[in-house]
């Protein structure tokens, strides 16, 4: 449980620590590779709960949506069309879902647990 | 099992926390785009070649210093200081000095005389802006109505009356000396004020500038307080 979030805040601090700028050019890029990757994050934890967890899809589905949404932005940006919002509005209702899902989950886990010790309790 | 779900997890979370960092260093403090044109940039580098010749001059002088001091022999060691002490007696204005210049009277302009309108103490603004605009030439000494105006010296109000080092300056009419280097930069001081927009600032407060020709001694006294060295101290001896 606490080494990804470890993951997580080392990654911050590297790099917000290594100062790395991108270009404006790319920033609509980069932020919607970030949304890519929070949504295979949370699909993939969506996943884990629902012990559905795959490795290979979790990996490649991390990749290949980043690559996905980068791609249609630069093809958005050749055609003049604003591609990248269909990739943010996919992404942003898919977010929701499977946090939407993930909190159903750990409501019903914490209520169950919640009964289990009330039994406890009686006996 | 688990750890191996864990481990990927770290890894990708290490990549999301890296990517949302960097995108939040672009956004955050974006890199300027230097718009300066050609002329804007000769310019700046017109200052900057200026503040170096500033700082070669002051090197040479030191230089200078130093070797006056390495050729003069150990007994006359301590003239030298003194002469150095002098000096900068003289350059922080505690000194009497006596030099060409010119002294500037003002006065109050003839029509307030006329229309008895009170005279009032000259504001600080303006003698603020007087003495910038004088300090425009370097290397000057300067007085305003008997109380020498260094680079320490202060110009405030006091309890409603302008003050130049703490003492009051008198209602006009005063004067205020200014010695040059030599006799012919005062003169260029002189043709500048005389053609200079300081005028119509004082015409607005009622005064009018008198201003002298370029004379050969004007004299004026030193500042007599004695700085107050807050940071420095002696170092123990034979050391």
């Amino acid at each position: 449980m606490w080494l990804p979030l470890l993951g997580l805040i080392l990654g911050v601090s590297l790099g917000l620590l290594s100062d790395i700028q991108i270009p404006q050019l790319y920033s609509n890029y980069l932020s919607i590779a970030v949304l890519a990757a929070l949504d295979t994050l949370f699909g993939g934890i969506r996943a884990y709960l629902q012990q559905i967890y795959d490795d290979k899809v979790f990996i490649s589905g991390f990749f290949f949506n980043i690559a996905l949404a980068a791609g249609l932005a630069f093809l958005g940006v050749h055609l003049g069309v604003d591609l990248y919002l269909a990739a943010v509005f996919a992404f942003g209702v898919r977010l929701f879902q499977n946090i939407a899902v993930i909190r159903r989950i750990l409501l019903t886990k914490w209520s169950d647990r919640g009964k289990v010790s009330e039994k406890k309790f009686q006996e | 099992m688990k750890k191996a779900i864990n481990w990927k997890f770290t890894l990708i979370l290490l990549l999301i926390g890296f990517m949302i960092a960097v995108q939040y260093n672009s956004v955050k403090n974006p890199k300027i785009r230097d718009t300066r044109d050609i002329w804007a940039i000769r310019q700046e580098l017109a200052e900057e070649k200026k503040l170096h010749s500033e700082l070669l001059s002051e090197i040479r002088e030191l230089d200078n210093t130093i070797s006056t001091y390495k050729s003069l022999s150990e007994s006359s060691a301590g003239q030298a200081l003194n002469d150095t002490v002098e000096k900068l007696n003289r350059k922080a204005g505690t000194t009497d000095i006596t030099g060409p210049g010119i002294v500037i009277e003002v006065k109050p302009s003839p029509e307030s005389v006329a229309y008895g309108i009170p005279i009032t103490s000259i504001s600080s603004d303006l003698l603020t802006r007087f003495v910038n605009e004088v300090n425009r030439f370097k290397g000057i000494a300067m007085e305003i109505d008997g109380k020498r105006n260094t680079v320490m010296s202060s110009i405030r109000v006091i309890n409603g009356f302008t003050s130049v080092n703490g003492l009051n300056v008198s209602t006009p009419p005063f004067k205020i000396k200014i010695i040059s280097p030599t006799l012919s930069e005062s003169e260029k001081l002189y043709n500048y004020l005389l053609a200079s927009s300081i005028h119509d600032d004082f015409y607005l407060d009622n005064l009018v500038l008198d201003i002298s020709k370029p004379m050969n001694d004007v004299s004026m006294r030193g500042w007599p307080e004695k700085f107050e060295n807050l940071y420095l101290q002696e170092l123990p001896k034979g050391e």
